[in-house]
């Protein structure tokens, strides 16, 4: 009882610091990209139509002139009454952009996540099973490798393989553009599937690499235990030993990794979103940067902020879950 | 209604030739025969023979049958045509639209009044033809021009089209509330008045020799009962926009943001439905890569922005072939007249007219845009293009002598140092280029030039900054030289706004580098108010001249455009200025179409799955 007490105490205490997370990170942003060079117009220069006249009547249109605290009062209030405002380069509200973006960046980094932390942990437990065996060195050669690789080139690699020289998945986006609206709906789940492997396939090759490294580390430390001998000595099958006892002990960092890694559900995979075109959320706060769409990277940056610090908390609650100890305290 | 008919009829035969027989019966009158045309619009010669007459009258019976019963059946199915793009449209409303994209899909759905002809000239009514006006009367003193609507014109929801919907679109674009990109183009405009429901009039401030461009063509028509009751200021933010309603050859279908933009043949079009059933937009949102590899994977029939990397991939490929067409774009690098450390003080190096002829005289302009651009490019001729119908190709240009350069570089007391870079009273001659980290070919025409430079004794670094940076440094004047990527307009007046002295003189103008010539300025405007087409043709040519010997810039390249197309698409002419200006008469042979052809707007093939889409790999 007072341990559950304690729990809820430290998931309010860890919720007003994330609050208070969220408020001066949004500030900051807001105040770096309102300073930084260019506006939401500059790109609209390059139009032989569009004079500084028209510039400058656009910002005035949408508040752009004001001074930056005016403009800082007014979207923390248009913000807590829940409006994020008008994307400049998306020419929609925030709102409707980020309900479009998230949900197919949960679709790939949560397929991502499950695929790379199934396959990195399955991977550690074949090598800590056989340590230092050919297959052990083999699997931790490709880990390395993938482990080593930039995360665009590998994109870049794995679009030109599987969808140009053997095209067997298409080569972008999250559909079929074409044919996906006449598709039966199991035919259309199949086509959602098929854009969605390559992209999740590459990110979960990234993490599951990453992940396969630590994981197979911790096992290894924990095999020489006293109660692994123990239940050895009682004559526990190596299987339940390994499944059981030993992967539940040593999924402690894992599960830190884990915790960092979620915030990726909503934030995305910048350059995998951006090599496949995949229209998640990292894409758009990538273009939303370098198009100075100020209310877009702000509402982008408080979802980011908001998830980061809400991934560490429950990062906290798992090590909890797993590790008995941690409970107690 | 008969007239219709026939052009129907022959669109089935030969879609290609509809704007030669549209423009037989519609041709825009020529001031001499323009009371003659006005008087005989819509009518044909009618034989006397009463044998004559009676044959006459089976043809036109039977006309009339085979139309209707082509009616009945649906017209023959053109295919689908999927287009491979690397950027969203920002709007699908005309009097918004700022990007390329956006208009690309919005002039398949809207009309002018009257199209400009592919020879893209902009002075008096030669070449237009025949849009949502059918005819054209001209008031004795130029100053008004009454348009007459096609009786049968209608809105995609049913409504037609009529007068007032002329009036209410042009009263919007210059409405500051909407701050519409095409505003300063309608300036010349006064009025719209309504003589009848099909005849609106335009009144003009004065006479121009670009007034009937400016009315007929620059704002695309839009309807009021659509748009008409949301306030101007608050029609950027209105969802309506997002499932335009227009009255062109195509229609809207769906706008899925940042994925696809689909448009259906207008089956009930005044004139002609187009002959693709539909075209779908693929969007791989800001990756030109994944952009290209749609295409050249095949699941795109059409990639517009080929590139020199890109052509040995397409030679390759026996399914896919290249077209090219005349572009618009240009590039230079600008000499700043302004200090950059002082911008309110002039340049001390590039202030002086002989500095810049001899800078660009070091350039080997050939040699560099070939290393760049491969057979893409050729080197520009001044701030136009080729295409242009006022560009006059014969002025002499600065011509690549590297040896006169250095002569002109000696008289003015820039001398070689022991280092080889020339100095004079102890500075050295010396300039950084300005180019945006995006663009990769602009920094690699840096490097080249560079290199040509130093030969002369020049010391050029090149900076490279991200584009919002460049375009802060290039309205700050805080620069020395800039490479600088263009798009021409079709009208030639444009270049007031980069290179005039009023424009010098403004705070934020296009005039990057300051340049200022009265004698330009003054040859420009004259141009502008001239009476007629060939004096305004012979003015700019001047204004040209006085430019280029000038040198305020080194004109770099004019991009040679390419599309690259699956072979199976009969293609209409390219226009320069927009390769989608003839999209809807764009079809597939029926013996050539695929899967994904016949997969018609609505019609669900039976058990098309997604292996379909990739039926023309």
């Amino acid at each position: 009882m007072a341990s559950n007490r304690g729990i809820v105490g430290t998931v309010i205490s860890r919720l007003v610091q994330a609050i208070v997370v969220v408020a001066i990170v949004t500030t900051l942003v807001f105040v770096l990209i309102h300073t930084a060079p260019g506006d939401p117009f500059a790109g609209a220069m390059d139009n032989p139509n569009v004079s500084e006249a028209l510039r400058a009547r656009w910002r005035a249109m949408y508040g752009l002139d004001q001074p930056l605290l005016t403009q800082y009062l007014r979207y923390i209030a248009n913000v807590a009454r829940g409006d994020f405002g008008w994307s400049f380069s998306m020419h929609r509200p925030v709102l409707d952009v980020l309900k479009d973006a998230l949900p197919n960046t949960l679709v790939l980094a949560g397929t991502a996540l499950v695929l790379g932390f199934a396959g990195g942990i399955g991977l550690a437990l074949i090598q800590a099973t056989r340590p230092g065996s050919r297959t052990d060195r083999t699997l931790g050669a490709g880990s390395m490798f993938f482990y080593a690789m930039p995360d665009f080139w590998l994109a870049l690699m794995m679009m030109l393989i599987f969808a140009y020289w053997i095209p067997i998945f298409p080569v972008a986006g999250s559909v079929d553009p074409i044919m996906h609206e006449y598709m039966t709906p199991l035919a259309a789940l199949a086509d959602r599937l098929k854009h969605l492997a390559l992209p999740a396939i590459t990110l979960a090759l990234l993490s599951g690499a990453a992940v396969a490294r630590y994981q197979r580390a911790e096992l290894l430390r924990v095999l020489p235990d006293d109660y692994v001998r123990t239940a050895r000595a009682k004559g526990v099958s190596e299987r339940r030993i390994m499944l059981v006892h030993v992967l539940r002990n040593a999924l402690i960092p894992t599960v830190s990794l884990l915790g960092l890694s979620l915030p990726v559900l909503f934030t995305g995979a910048v350059f995998i979103e951006r090599v496949f075109a995949w229209p998640g959320m990292g894409w758009v706060i990538l273009n939303a940067v370098s198009t100075r769409d100020y209310p877009l990277v702000t509402a982008g940056v408080i979802v980011a902020a908001a998830t980061v610090t809400i991934g560490s908390l429950l990062a906290d609650m798992l090590y909890a879950v797993v590790d008995p100890r941690i409970r107690g305290r | 209604m008969w007239r219709d008919d026939v052009a129907l009829t022959i669109l089935i035969e030969d879609p290609l030739k509809l704007p030669a027989i549209s423009m037989m019966h519609t041709a825009a009158p020529t001031a001499a025969s323009r009371s003659a045309a006005t008087r005989n619009e819509g009518r044909l010669a009618w034989p006397r023979s009463p044998r004559v007459r009676g044959a006459a009258m089976l043809i036109v019976l039977a006309t009339a049958l085979a139309c209707n019963g082509e009616r009945k059946q649906g017209p023959a199915s053109g295919g689908t045509l999927v287009v491979s793009t690397a950027s969203d449209a920002d709007y699908l409303f005309p009097p918004l639209i700022i990007s390329t994209q956006g208009r690309e899909i919005a002039e398949q759905l809207f009309e002018p009044l009257a199209n400009i002809g592919d020879s893209l000239n902009v002075f008096g009514d030669a070449g237009f033809t025949p849009a949502l006006a059918d005819s054209w009367t001209w008031a004795p003193d130029s100053l008004s021009i009454a348009f007459h609507l096609h009786p049968r014109a209608l809105w995609h929801d049913g409504k037609p089209v009529r007068a007032r919907d002329v009036q209410f679109t042009i009263a919007l674009c210059k409405n500051p509330d909407l701050a519409s990109p095409i505003a300063p183009l309608l300036s010349g405009i006064d009025s719209v008045t309504i003589a009848d429901s099909l005849t609106p009039v335009f009144w003009f401030k004065r006479r121009s020799v670009q007034q009937f461009y400016d009315a007929a063509y620059v704002a695309l028509i839009v309807p009021e009962h659509v748009y008409g009751a949301i306030p101007a200021s608050a029609l950027a933010s209105s969802p309506l926009l997002r499932t335009p309603i227009g009255s062109g050859r195509f229609r809207f279908r769906r706008w899925v943001p940042n994925a696809t933009i689909e448009i259906v043949s207008n089956r009930t079009h005044y004139r002609a439905p187009a002959r693709l059933d539909r075209v779908i937009w693929s969007i791989a949102p800001s990756d030109f890569g994944a952009a290209a590899t749609r295409f050249l994977a095949g699941e795109a029939d059409m990639f517009a922005a080929v590139r020199a990397s890109m052509l040995p991939q397409i030679a390759k490929s026996d399914k896919v072939r290249l077209i090219e067409y005349p572009g618009f774009r240009y590039g230079y690098m600008i000499f700043n007249m302004r200090d950059p450390a002082s911008p309110s003080s002039p340049n001390p190096l590039f202030r002086n007219v002989q500095v810049r002829r001899a800078l660009t005289m070091a350039v080997n302009r050939a040699s560099i845009v070939r290393n760049v651009f491969d057979s893409l490019a050729i080197p520009s001729v001044g701030p136009t293009v080729r295409a242009m119908a006022t560009t006059d190709t014969t002025i002499p240009q600065i011509a690549y002598d590297p040896q006169r350069a250095m002569q002109i570089l000696d008289s003015l007391g820039w001398h070689p140092g022991p280092d080889g870079i020339r100095t004079r009273n102890g500075k050295k001659l010396a300039f950084s280029i300005m180019v945006p980290s995006t663009s990769m070919d602009r920094q690699s025409l840096a490097v080249l030039m560079q290199d040509q430079f130093k030969k002369i004794g020049v010391a050029v670094t090149v900076s490279s900054v991200e584009p919002n940076v460049f375009e802060r440094q290039q309205h700050s004047h805080k620069f020395d030289a800039a490479i600088e990527n263009w798009n021409a307009d079709p009208s030639p007046g444009g270049i007031r706004e980069s290179w005039s002295s009023a424009a010098a003189h403004a705070e934020g103008s296009k005039n990057y580098g300051d340049y200022a010539n009265a004698a330009f300025d003054s040859e420009v405007d004259s141009a502008l108010s001239a009476g007629s087409p060939p004096v305004a043709r012979r003015l700019y040519s001047h204004a040209f001249q006085t430019l280029l010997s000038d040198a305020p810039a080194i004109w770099l390249y004019e991009p040679r455009n390419m599309i690259g197309i699956q072979k199976r698409f009969h293609v209409a002419p390219l226009r320069a200025d927009a390769w989608w200006a003839h999209l809807a008469d764009w079809y597939v042979p029926e013996n050539e179409q695929t899967a994904r052809d016949r997969a018609a707007a609505g019609d669900a093939p039976a058990g098309a799955d997604s292996t379909a889409a990739s039926g023309n790999k």
